[in-house]
């Protein structure tokens, strides 16, 4: 019996070191720094674009910190790792509040994202993601978002077709199973002129190795809508560079950025037309972008940037800004302000209008009630055909 | 240890979640709050001790490799989910409407069940392996490409989400009601013919046992439990997304149930309950650039520790150096030489280590003739 | 029909790929008795090591030394992490290989970073067929897999070594009476799958020329399920089932409707040619005996 005892002894003795009581707690009260939370796949097969957020943003931090931070008070990144994995995102999100964030970037992935906001909301705390661009994301009136909403991308490429394609036929190249393409995808589809003539294929992850029979189906299109990461895209076009048309053109989202600086492809050498719909152009030679690639490829090297990077980095200004509008507005943000009030002043700001200014991906960014951003998305060429 | 005729060993699993589940229950009914960290925690460890319980079934008792049990938990995540959100405008978010979630999550677990365990009849080991990790793979891509409306295709499922105060309670008591079945069910006639296919399938059917009927019987059962875990995920997330459950997710089950020691319910508790910390606690420690660690610690763990429970040549050092031998010693420093320490004759013990050749592969003979099978020093 | 043709054409040479990794699989599992679950993550280091040796700017060299690369890896993972489990239960392995899986592609990312690479190895061309494009390098594939495949079932049936593998395969302590010396044939057995894993990376890069460090895992598991479509330890098996599976693949891209339920498709496919034939295509049929 005394066994027993023991071991009850000891479950209780465990519980005991647990029971911390939280609840409605400021767990920011003994911060020294302002602590920005993000979670972002950093290792898995997603983990270049969380890397690529992480990078940026510790970047932006960094230079803010280097002149002066918001009133002498520095600010700090967190980034924990989420494998693109929802079921994490829980863990990750408890420990970043717990930890003392007040200001958050979210997900940088829409699938973790969709946990993330709820999350977000029932805490009141404040987020504004660079890329989780799925369209529920900034449903709740604490979620923002930099990049384009999914939806978005879709209805703008499709009155793009619209316009240029009337009575033609078309091809389309999604990956079916990821949110991202396919939310993309579905809404081009459902905005598209009745006229236009669609010629579908499409694939999976697991069958992202050859592209042949999908190549082999969009072999008489001269213009292919590719809503799909650069990863793909290159792979398609190496395959597909001697059986297209050398005159197609590959119109792709945001997703294409970072095609042209991928190691070891070599974009001239596709033949083909290739253009983007996208917010930031990684191989920018002027402007305020030109300035973030040399500042990122300086610190680390062209392999992560793309504009995941590019809409982090605009992030973390935004917070910035907003801040600082709120201080020149009169409020009052001390280091040691919970999560909750640091939301509404940030709300406030956003909801009042806030404008991000000669920003990397926008001259100038705005928000809409609805959380979404409101910036012009820029057709690039990234390559003219040969 | 024995009161009277009821040995504790049998039930302290109970007893020490039992006490966990009142001590955090009554504080959280007291008012109490704890922090989200770990109730999340604690949900989780919930639905991955139900996992892990569930599997051990198939592959620890019934000597079946099952690569697909979150294609189950999958089903009942879905099915339990959607069912929970069509209920709660009228019912609420809460008891009733969980209850009924729960009960069509695993019903619909279970009739997968039946489709898994049918091939389960024909085929053995690898083959088998491999059907089970298909199934799950199909599943998850079945529900991938579902409409918006039905179940949110690559988006997934919006479900709703209990009062996350509550939940760990309802996942505890859950705990104990799968144990209960299970271990009820190993320990009565069923489970010693289920172990008795496991140790011998030809001589099982010779002496009259209805193969067919308990191999079905214990896949329903480890489906179903699997699906009930599935309804609780479904409830401590916001939403369902199939892209959790493919075969890393299995994997990681099975890990939980091999850790533990095969056929060793206890076991898979204890390897459950680390691997969900490890797994929830490796994040919030490798942050930023250290993140790309936590998968090489993990894969040193696994390794390590598996060398280290299973490698025949460490036997001696194992036998010296274990946790059991110093609890022992802590605990007991006499040892009672009336008490028998051997329970080979005890009909309500199923043995808890087997040798596990035949799982993989039907034709390989026993390799180790020499090695003495003791049964660790349960007392 | 010249849509189907090409259809084909493609199948076959997705199938080649296929069917080069469940080579490996199926002659470490035909031997050894176990699940090499780190099969594929040899494969992404075969891709890596040509990777890095390709500049030298010798595809012939850089293959060579990939393939010298993943057999020393293939045989110290062997020593180190199966060796203490012989004579283990058969899962034990499988979750040790689980974790020498995961423990690579850690590894991976934190030498070569997140981002993949890409790398153009040698560029064959394409052939003109009936109006069909061909793929040379597709045709070198299926050349050299049906080579290996050819080459291995001599060894295994002909030689010393390969004779001592069947009897290893048979029963380890037999033949260990009979004066094999079974950890060095199961070492050789590595030793020849991890030849085979860089061989596999070689085709693959030829095919989709991309490196990163989960490109093995999904060639992997569909690699292992064509070797057991094929009858798992069998080696022509290994080819039959790889070539099936790409052509299933194929077919199923191509077929819009379908097209997003490819892996449920294929592993479906699976399951019904399992229901009829529990032991794969040319999987041995055993006897259980009392």
């Amino acid at each position: 019996m005394k066994k027993v005892f023991a071991l009850v002894l000891v479950a209780l003795m465990t519980v005991a070191m647990f029971a911390g009581c939280g609840g409605d707690k400021n767990y920011a009260a003994e911060n020294t720094e302002f602590v920005i939370g993000v979670s972002g796949p950093l290792t898995g097969s997603a983990a270049i674009y969380g890397t690529a957020v992480k990078n940026a943003a510790q970047l932006a931090v960094d230079e803010i910190n280097a002149a002066g931070g918001l009133n002498g008070i520095k600010f700090k990144l967190v980034a924990m790792d989420d494998k693109n994995d929802p079921s994490l995102v829980s863990g990750n999100y408890s420990a970043l509040l717990e930890g003392g964030m007040q200001l958050s970037l979210g997900t940088v992935t829409t699938k973790p994202g969709l946990e993330y906001k709820n999350l977000a909301a029932d805490d009141n705390v404040f987020f504004l993601t660079p890329s989780a661009s799925g369209d529920d994301i900034p449903s709740n009136a604490n979620g923002y978002q930099m990049c384009f909403a999914d939806s978005n991308q879709g209805q703008v490429a499709a009155k793009f077709v619209n316009e240029n394609f009337k009575g033609q036929t078309i091809g389309a190249f999604y990956q079916s199973d990821s949110d991202y393409s396919k939310g993309i995808f579905d809404q081009f589809k459902k905005n598209l002129d009745p006229s236009v003539q669609l010629k579908v294929t499409s694939f999976t992850e697991a069958g992202a190795t050859d592209f042949g029979t999908q190549i082999d189906t969009l072999k008489s299109c001269n213009f292919i809508f590719m809503p799909i990461y650069y990863d793909p895209a290159s792979l398609f076009m190496t395959q597909a560079k001697d059986l297209l048309s050398p005159t197609a053109v590959y119109f792709g989202c945001d997703g294409f950025d970072g095609i042209d600086s991928k190691q070891g492809f070599d974009i001239n050498a596709i033949p083909q037309r290739v253009t983007m719909l996208s917010h930031f152009n990684s191989k920018a030679t002027e402007g305020k972008a030109k300035e973030f690639i040399d500042k990122y490829v300086a610190k680390y090297n062209t392999d992560t940037l793309n504009q995941f990077g590019a809409s982090a980095y605009d992030c973390v200004y935004a917070l910035y800004g907003a801040m600082q509008q709120a201080i020149a507005n009169g409020k009052e943000i001390p280091v040691t302000i919970s999560a909750s009030d640091m939301c509404e002043i940030l709300k406030e700001q956003f909801e009042g209008g806030y404008t991000l200014k000669n920003a990397v991906t926008g001259d100038e960014i705005k928000w809409e009630q609805t959380g979404y951003v409101n910036k012009t998305a820029i057709q690039y060429v990234i390559k003219e055909s040969n | 240890m024995r009161l009277g005729k009821i040995k504790i060993n049998h039930y302290i699993n109970y007893l020490l979640i039992g006490v966990l589940t009142i001590v955090l229950g009554s504080i959280t009914l007291a008012g109490g709050k704890f922090d989200n960290s770990l109730l999340f925690l604690l949900e989780k460890m919930g639905f991955n001790i139900i996992l892990a319980v569930s599997l051990s079934l198939v592959v620890g008792f019934l000597g079946e490799l099952s690569l697909g049990h979150a294609g189950f938990m999958c089903v009942g995540a879905y099915l339990g989910g959607k069912v929970a959100a069509l209920l709660v405008p009228s019912l609420g978010n809460g008891l009733i409407t969980f209850s009924i979630a729960l009960l069509a999550g695993a019903a619909a677990a279970a009739i997968c069940g039946v489709i898994i365990g049918i091939p389960a009849l024909r085929l053995r080991g690898d083959y088998l392996a491999i059907v089970t990790l298909a199934f799950g793979e199909i599943v998850k891509s079945l529900f991938q490409n579902t409409s918006d409306e039905s179940f949110g295709g690559t988006l997934g499922l919006e479900t709703p989400r209990f009062d996350r105060n509550y939940l760990f309670i309802i996942a505890f008591v859950l705990v104990l009601i799968t144990l209960a079945v299970v271990q009820n069910y190993i320990r009565s006639k069923h489970g010693r013919a289920v172990t008795a296919i496991r140790d011998n399938e030809i001589a099982a059917r010779a002496t009259g046992i209805n193969v067919t009927k308990y191999k079905l019987l214990t896949f329903i059962l480890s489906a179903a439990f699997a699906g009930v875990a599935g309804v609780l995920y479904s409830y401590s997330n916001y939403r369902v997304q199939s892209a959790k459950f493919g075969y890393n997710y299995s994997i990681e089950i099975l890990v939980m149930v091999v850790l533990g020691g095969m056929g060793n319910i206890n076991g898979s508790i204890i390897a459950a309950v680390l691997i969900t910390w490890l797994n929830t606690w490796l994040p919030t420690k490798l942050t930023g650039d250290l993140a790309v660690l936590q998968n090489l610690l993990y894969a040193l763990i696994l390794i390590v520790i598996v060398i280290y429970n299973n490698a025949p040549g460490l036997k001696g050092f194992r036998d010296k150096y274990n946790f059991g031998a110093l609890a022992k010693k802590l605990i007991m420093r006499k040892v009672d030489p009336s008490r028998i320490n051997d329970d080979k004759a005890k009909w309500d013990v199923v043995p808890t280590k087997i040798s596990m050749d035949e799982i993989l592969s039907v034709d390989m003979k026993q390799q180790e003739v020499y090695t003495d099978r003791k049964r660790g020093g349960k007392d | 029909m010249e849509e189907i043709l090409s259809t084909l054409i493609n199948g076959l040479s997705l199938g080649g790929i296929y069917a080069m990794i469940a080579l490996g699989y199926t002659m470490v599992y035909g031997i050894a008795k176990m699940l090499n679950f780190a099969h594929g993550d040899v494969i992404m280091v075969g891709g890596y090591l040509i990777y890095v040796f390709m500049a030298t700017n010798n595809p012939l060299l850089a293959i060579l030394l990939a393939c010298i690369g993943c057999v020393i890896l293939g045989v110290c993972i062997e020593k180190i992490a199966y060796k203490p489990l012989r004579g283990a239960s058969p899962l034990a392995v499988l979750i040790t290989a689980i974790g020498v899986s995961y423990l690579l592609q850690s590894l991976a990312q934190i030498v070569f970073g997140s981002a993949s690479k890409m790398v153009t190895v040698y560029e064959f061309g394409s052939v003109q067929l009936l109006g069909c494009t061909i793929q040379v390098s597709s045709l070198v594939t299926l050349a050299v897999t049906v080579a290996v495949m050819v080459a291995l079932t001599m060894f295994v049936k002909y030689t010393r070594m390969g004779r001592a593998m069947i009897a290893v395969s048979e029963d380890k302590s037999a033949a260990q009476l009979m004066g094999i010396n079974v950890d060095r044939i199961i070492m050789v057995t590595f030793a020849i799958g991890s030849a085979l894993a860089a061989l596999a990376g070689l085709f693959y890069l030829l095919k989709a020329p991309n490196v990163f460090n989960t490109m093995g895992a999904m060639p992997g598991i569909k690699a292992f399920t064509a070797a057991v479509i094929g009858g798992i330890g069998s080696i022509p098996g290994a080819m039959l089932g790889g070539i099936l599976l790409g052509m299933v693949e194929s077919v199923s891209y191509k077929i819009t409707a379908i097209a997003p339920y490819t892996d449920a498709i294929e592993f479906t496919i699976l399951i019904v040619i399992l229901l009829v034939r529990p032991t794969g295509f040319l999987g041995k049929k055993r006897r259980e005996k009392v």
